[in-house]
């Protein structure tokens, strides 16, 4: 009995992943004909062969955009990882003091709610202008996209705390400050990852943006090129490395989540 | 007694940065070979830019221009999307056919997508559009299916048992009780959509205050950047505050507390 | 009493889990035979079964072994009332709109479903708050909700799964002597689960016990008190301590 109900979820699944197969081969199988038939015009799109042969020619070559995909991912991470890193760094701890402490919520938030609806991208016109664009430049534009998200959520955090943890911990008589690190903030380790997590997203998304409007290298810029010359595939990818890039990150954070808070899996 | 002293301390601090933030704004614009301008010189251009228009545009124009975009986008972005959601959350089949798709193009922020969009779309208002709706899109998909997946087993197993067929299961229970997390995902897809306009136009466009911005790089005009910095965080404020009153009409019984 | 006829017949019932390389007995080998217009009080320990017992009998799960027979016919999906622990209400609909659902989704007009559902409405004394969202009301008036809305099922045939468990003593009690208020004005067929032992001695005609593992039938009680029962009677008080020292203790 026990081997026919598994049976049965095993036809489930394998009809699943049939249809997973057919979804994906479907996908670029069209676009293959289409562009190979010529529907849509080689100006505007490529097929994804020509994407899997310009991926593996940009891994040795610098032609048309100056870099090997190798130099430009690698000027991207730098820049948003020293970003996202600084943000984090400064930010999570700035949002549980904000969350616990009335004094700093009062000094702090109305500071920053003048600042958190402006999108990170309105910066970058005054920080060109202001700082040039350099290093210095970008890092701060991924700095003010990931600060948010971590100062928000940190302090979220903090504030939905359970007050009954906290009342314990009062009766068995935790100072203040007790209180602050053995209950509050590993009770908010959850909201906090969960901005650190934004965080990350949105400092890539951002960096793209910085690196299409100011640059001379990275993938950003790598794909602004990729418009001027009208070549779908650099373009493509570009789009694709950005996408695997954040996702890897996203992975990377997801272990050492793990790692860390453990209780949340 | 000593509660009301507090408040006003609290009160104070809140004040006094805020005062704080003007000083040093003011200071930083004093001094010698700064790009920043002052308070003063900020709020007198955005007089002028009021009524004076730049590129055939005043400010609110150019606001009306941008928001136009984002609502078109949004009214495409909520319907597909929340299909979309509904159909990868609802239907394992489904989603075993669109899923990895999603999942391969889900992870390509959206302004990556600029470029392609460009060379297909040109720079004209579809491309906007097409930029904005990619923005929105996303999340609308993630919040709906997620939320589908997320409905308590128990309200499920209480509509069938209510002789709910698969249909009125859908209609009446699973899409009800998704609406709180579709409305999450409207609320970060009109953030992000309204990030994705001010990047489009930033990089091409005539008008929109993403255009206006850029405008005010090329020309050295930091007053104008400011404002135009001001304007997008003010009306991302007004959006939100307008999503989360919608919240309140449309799921009462998750975000009202009647009692 | 009368002599009743058979109204549902649970035979060799047997439900086994499969999990990942792991085989759950739950229930083993269970045979009752619930009589029509009684209450019956299926009785056991937390976490032993009785969910899914309840959900086998309402076709919400398959059995492994044996069958359920209703002898009129097995009541199609929607046509059982049932009541689940956790209220289960739709937090979107009104009292009303809770209260109607099972018409409207058979497909009956506005106006005759809403005749109807008023009727239990008032039944579980909730008039005058056919329009407030459940959310709004405390727990007890949540759970006259969901037993309006198993009412208006029209089904014989009522499923109450620890509808009280969520509750307060003193709602509890009111709630017990409410629920018995109704089926005296209401005869139906119903079966109450429970894992208070004085809840089951004071309602049922018949207490059903189950325990061991996997869960199987232990013994059967019928409680020869009047109604209204008084928890502190004698004869009461016998039939709890026959009922606990036969009890599997789950701590």
């Amino acid at each position: 009995m026990g081997e026919l109900m598994d049976n049965k979820k095993k036809d489930q699944k394998r009809q699943l992943l049939i249809l997973t197969i057919l979804g994906l081969v479907l996908f670029f199988g069209i676009w293959e004909i289409v562009v190979r038939v010529g529907i849509i015009s080689e100006r505007n799109l490529c097929t994804p062969t020509k994407v899997v042969q310009t991926l593996i020619y940009k891994l040795y070559n610098t032609k048309p955009d100056g870099s090997t995909l190798f130099v430009h991912f690698l000027s991207s991470i730098k820049l948003s990882l020293f970003g996202f890193i600084l943000a984090v760094v400064v930010g999570v701890p700035l949002g549980l003091v904000m969350g616990y402490y009335k004094a700093m919520d009062s000094f702090f938030t109305p500071l920053f709610e003048v600042i958190r609806p402006i999108p990170p991208i309105a910066w970058i016109p005054i920080v060109i202008l202001t700082l040039g664009i350099g290093f210095q430049a970008k890092v701060f534009i991924i700095f003010i996209s990931a600060f948010v998200p971590c100062v928000v959520n940190s302090y979220l955090g903090i504030k939905l705390t359970d007050q009954t943890l906290i009342d314990v911990a009062q009766t068995y008589g935790a100072t203040r400050w007790q209180i602050f690190t053995t209950i509050c903030i590993p009770s908010s380790m959850n909201m906090v990852f969960t901005g650190v997590r934004v965080s990350l997203a949105a400092s890539w998304s951002t960096l793209v943006a910085a690196e299409m409007l100011a640059s001379t290298e990275g993938l950003g810029y790598m794909i602004q090129i990729g418009r001027n010359l009208i070549r779908p595939d650099i373009i493509l990818v570009g789009m694709i490395t950005i996408g695997i890039v954040g996702a890897l990150m996203g992975w990377v954070l997801s272990l050492f989540e793990k790692k860390v808070a453990p209780w949340r899996y | 007694m000593n509660d009301k002293i507090r408040k006003v301390l609290y009160g104070l601090l809140s004040v006094s940065a805020l005062a704080l933030f003007v000083v040093g704004w003011v200071a930083v614009s004093h001094m010698e070979g700064t790009m920043l301008p002052t308070p003063p010189a900020t709020f007198t251009r955005f007089i002028e830019v009021m009524s004076a228009p730049i590129s055939k545009a005043t400010l609110p124009v150019h606001i009306w221009v941008s928001l136009r975009r984002v609502l078109i986008a949004f009214v495409f972005a909520v319907t597909i999307g929340i299909s979309l959601g509904i159909g990868l959350g609802w239907s394992a089949k489904f989603n075993a056919f669109f899923g990895p798709l999603f999942e391969i193009i889900r992870p390509i922020p959206p302004i990556a997508w600029i470029p392609m969009i460009i060379i297909w779309f040109g720079i004209g208002e579809t491309a906007k559009i097409v930029i904005v709706f990619i923005g929105a899109f996303t999340s609308i998909v993630l919040n709906t299916s997620a939320g589908i997946r997320a409905i308590d087993p128990l309200l499920i197993s209480a509509g069938k048992a209510l002789g709910a067929n698969r249909r009125q299961l859908l209609i009446d229970v699973a899409f009800p009780a998704t609406i709180p997390a579709i409305l999450a995902g409207i609320r970060t897809a009109l953030s992000s959509g309204w990030m994705c306009v001010v990047a489009a136009e930033m990089i091409a466009a005539r008008q929109g205050v993403g255009f206006l911005i850029v405008r005010g790089q090329e020309s050295g005009d930091t007053a104008l950047i400011v404002v135009c910095m001001l304007a997008i965080g003010i009306v991302s404020a007004l959006l939100s505050t307008f999503l989360s009153k919608m919240e309140g009409v449309l799921c009462p019984w998750q975000f009202k507390k009647t009692k | 009493m009368a002599v009743q006829k058979d109204k549902i017949i649970i035979r060799g019932l047997s439900k086994t889990f499969y999990q990942k390389n792991k085989v759950v007995e739950v229930l083993k080998n269970i045979n009752i035979t619930v009589k029509e217009n009684e209450f019956l009080v299926l009785l056991g320990p937390g976490q032993c079964g009785k969910t899914v017992l309840l959900n086998i009998m309402a076709d919400l799960d398959k059995p492994t072994e044996g069958e359920v027979e209703f002898t009129d016919g097995r009541p199609e999906m929607g046509n059982l009332g049932i009541v689940f622990q956790r209220y289960a209400l739709f937090p979107w609909k009104t009292v009303m709109g809770n209260v109607e659902v099972n018409q409207k989704f058979k497909g009956t007009p506005k106006e005759k479903r809403q005749q109807a559902a008023q009727k239990y409405i008032e039944l579980v004394g909730l008039q005058g708050f056919e329009n407030a969202l459940p959310q709004a009301l405390s727990g007890g008036m949540q759970q006259r909700v969901g037993i309006a809305r198993a009412y208006a099922t029209e089904s014989d045939i009522m499923l109450l799964d620890e509808p009280f468990g969520a509750l307060d003593a003193q709602t509890r009690y009111s709630m017990e002597d409410e629920i018995l208020r109704m089926w005296e004005q209401d005869k139906r067929t119903v079966i109450f689960v429970t894992n208070n032992v004085e809840e089951a001695i004071y309602l049922g005609d018949r207490i059903i016990l189950l325990g061991g593992h996997p869960t199987g039938v232990k013994k059967e009680y019928v409680p020869e008190m009047p109604r209204p029962r008084n928890y502190t009677d004698v004869a009461f008080l016998k039939l709890r301590n026959e009922i606990v020292n036969n009890t599997d203790l789950v701590l």
